[in-house]
């Protein structure tokens, strides 16, 4: 790349308070540029032809752009766009540097090098309206008058933005990719804005600078309304989070109810197939590790309801050779109100399991914290198999520091044939803010958009709207939460097997029955249309599109002489 | 058309199939769901036969690939019998999967079974039945019931 031009710090010539802002895009006046709203789609077109130019074109041939082209008026876009593709237009690719392009171009030349930094709304068409990975990479938002010019966001063609390269853009995209231009659809417009605004908020929430994070934070608000469906409600969601985080309002509800949350997470049991599908396919590999013991234990760090075990008791009920011995002790978070919650649902289970005639006996512990248990409080019994299960539970322990680590010790202390963990397939959990922001964005995009699109549930049924609240609570803790508070600490299933690899954990792999089993769930379900099954050495997610949401994974002690589960 | 014979009189009916139950439960019990779902319409006698759960239980596994678990039955007579079994679980399963194609290619006999399971657990008030809603409106199940957004 050449030198850097001279830019100075000279602000840029932009006809400010001219009455032709009538019709202008108001966020991007807020920015300092000025485009005709009935202008935006054409705009989008010249950008991404000149992007495609650019990138075709001969580094050395850009650098006349740098040195000798001065652009009146730079705000307006629109006509900029004009310039630079007339004058890509009237050279050869190749030319060299001593070529003149002031000819071509409709200003005055000047020694003074102005060059506008170019938004490059990338937009990824996706079949699914709502789905928000349709995020362009650069920072419009960044550019205010001042900045621009001083900071060093030049136009690079091949670079990656290190802070918002991919900004929303699928993981698995590589960098390259990132400048590939693609049609704006105008329908998605107020949705980019939208997410432009929100990552502008975060971005400004990170830096500390609260006010211009509460104007956009307003703003946000404002957009959210012109959408619709899934788009608005995860919009709403994290704009109420960010708000939160700048205001530092942090509900602090140690007495609430966990029967409340309880009932947050049926009604998401029954509004899409995630939690189903984790405990069918968790179960799958219990039943599987537990073939020909006669006493089982299994021991349940997320019992909420209970909703699990029905299943498990009827397919060992069913087993050949009878059913075994089966104990169960579940684990829960005390209650406020003193009612015992653990021993109602482990009552119904025992009429569940004296009904179809297994053997049943349930113990509840109330603990606050995982962290808090260890295996000789449990009582397991020399001659049983143990299972230890938990969904969507181990990642709150990584909220304080060593309680993963105690948690899994106390895990490998009882012995289990099989541990069953599910849990998000998202990194929330990350050091940097904005990135926690804009993964969380992703994941819960994708999130919402399968709620509202599978058409299992009427829109606005209980159901639905419950479970966005459930997903909604996440959100705030992931978005305004900090330190211990912040329990909603999901990482992927690498960083997962990571971690229990090095605590001497080796993994077992599902098999295609617990596979066929997931994938016949995924058939009832609006004939599975979305959703998708999928393995991954062994392990199992479940997402949206292209997007894996949930894993399921099972691990058994390191070089046990277990029996393998195939 | 009548010729020399003699004629007849339009024959009294000997054969009666409602004076022979068996015969009738064993006709019956061939009869896809729909159809049985008619013949419940006919008569008061049929529609007392279409109640017996036996009828049911040979019309749950009939296209099944492999042959039910042996100690089905206590377990699905215990969790409601089979005319629920079917009516709630295996009809919808089987119209949903033969949409797909899958009908008659996977054993759907096990994940039917559980969701069933489940059902019954409900219907005791687990899964939050305490909180007030009836189990109709809360089973996870109506899921089935939903039509398919094909």
């Amino acid at each position: 790349m050449e030198a850097k031009p001279n830019m100075g710090k000279e602000k840029m010539l932009w006809s400010g308070s001219e009455n032709q802002d009538a019709g202008m895009d108001e966020l991007l006046a807020v920015l300092g540029y000025k485009v005709r709203s009935s202008d935006m789609a054409d705009v989008a077109q010249k950008l991404e032809q000149l992007d495609m130019i650019m990138g075709s074109a001969q580094e050395d041939g850009l650098s006349h752009l740098y040195s000798d082209t001065v652009h009146y008026n730079p705000s307006d876009i629109s006509s900029w766009l004009e310039n630079m593709l007339s004058e890509f237009n009237t050279c050869a690719p190749n030319f060299d540097q001593s070529h003149n392009p002031a000819e071509s171009s409709s200003v005055v030349p000047n020694l003074r090098p102005k060059l506008k930094q170019s938004q490059q709304p990338c937009v990824f068409q996706d079949d699914s309206e709502y789905d928000l990975r349709a995020i362009p990479g650069a920072a419009v938002y960044r550019q205010t008058p001042d900045e621009s010019l001083t900071s060093n966001k030049r136009l690079k063609i091949n670079d990656t933005r290190s802070e918002f390269s991919n900004c929303l853009i699928s993981s698995s995209m590589p960098a390259a990719e990132a400048t590939r231009p693609v049609v704006m659809v105008d329908s998605q417009e107020t949705g980019i804005r939208l997410v432009h605004t929100l990552m502008a908020c975060a971005e400004a929430v990170q830096e500390g600078n609260l006010k211009l994070a509460d104007a956009l934070v307003k703003q946000v608000g404002l957009l959210a309304v012109s959408q619709a469906g899934a788009m608005q409600k995860v919009a709403t969601y994290f704009a109420e989070a960010l708000a939160r985080r700048i205001y530092r309002i942090y509900p602090q509800d140690p007495l609430e109810s966990s029967s409340y949350s309880d009932l947050l997470q049926m009604h998401f049991y029954e509004s899409c197939p995630y939690l189903k599908f984790a405990h069918f396919t968790a179960n799958q590999a219990i039943l599987e590790a537990f073939s020909g013991a006669k006493r089982v234990h299994v021991i349940d760090f997320s019992m909420k309801q209970g909703m699990q075990w029905p299943a498990l008791i009827q397919a060992l009920a069913l087993r050949p050779g009878g059913p075994p011995a089966f104990r169960l002790t579940g684990i829960g978070p005390p209650q406020p109100d003193n009612t015992d919650a653990l021993q109602q649902v482990g009552w119904k289970l025992a009429q569940l399991a004296r009904t179809i005639g297994v053997e049943f006996e349930f113990r509840g512990f109330v603990c606050n914290s995982l962290a808090d248990l260890n295996s000789s409080m449990l009582e397991i019994g020399d001659d049983e198999a143990v299972a230890v299960n938990s969904v969507f539970e181990l990642h709150r322990l990584l909220a304080r520091p060593g309680a993963i680590d105690k948690v899994l010790k106390s895990i490998k202390d009882t012995n289990p044939r099989i541990v069953t963990i599910v849990e998000q397939e998202a990194n929330h959990n990350g050091v940097v803010f904005l990135d926690r922001f804009t993964e969380a964005l992703h994941y819960y995009s994708s999130l919402f958009d399968s709620l509202e699109g599978s058409g299992l549930s009427p829109p606005n049924s209980p159901d639905l709207v419950m479970s966005e609240v459930y997903l909604g609570r996440q959100i705030y803790n992931v978005v305004s939460c900090e330190g211990v508070d912040r329990v909603e600490r999901h990482e992927t299933l690498t960083q997962w097997r990571t971690r229990m690899e090095s605590a001497a954990f080796d993994p077992v792999h599902l098999g295609s029955n617990a596979f066929k089993q997931a994938s016949m769930l995924l058939a009832l379900f609006a004939g599975g249309d979305g959703y998708r099954v999928e393995e991954n050495n062994g392990c199992l997610m479940l997402g949206w599109h292209t997007r894996p949401l949930i894993a399921t994974s099972a691990w058994r002690l390191a070089g046990g002489a277990n029996t393998d589960s195939h | 058309m009548e010729d020399g014979r003699e004629k007849k009189k339009p024959p009294s009916p000997k054969f009666c199939i409602n004076d022979h139950v068996d015969i009738l439960v064993e006709i019956l019990r061939r009869l896809d769901g729909d159809t049985l779902a008619v013949a419940a319409c006919v008569c008061r006698l049929w529609h007392s036969i279409t109640r017996h759960d036996s009828l049911w239980e040979s019309l749950c596994f009939r296209h099944v690939p492999s042959p039910p678990p042996s100690g089905i039955k206590p377990i699905v007579l215990a969790l409601g019998g089979y005319k629920r079994l079917y009516m709630l679980c295996l009809r919808p399963v089987l119209n949903r999967l033969s949409r797909f194609g899958l009908r008659d290619r996977v054993d759907h006999v096990q994940l039917t079974l559980s969701l069933f399971c489940v059902d019954y657990y409900e219907r005791l008030g687990g899964g939050g039945g305490k909180l007030g809603e009836s189990s109709a409106s809360s089973s996870s199940l109506m899921f089935l019931c939903r039509p398919v957004n094909v």
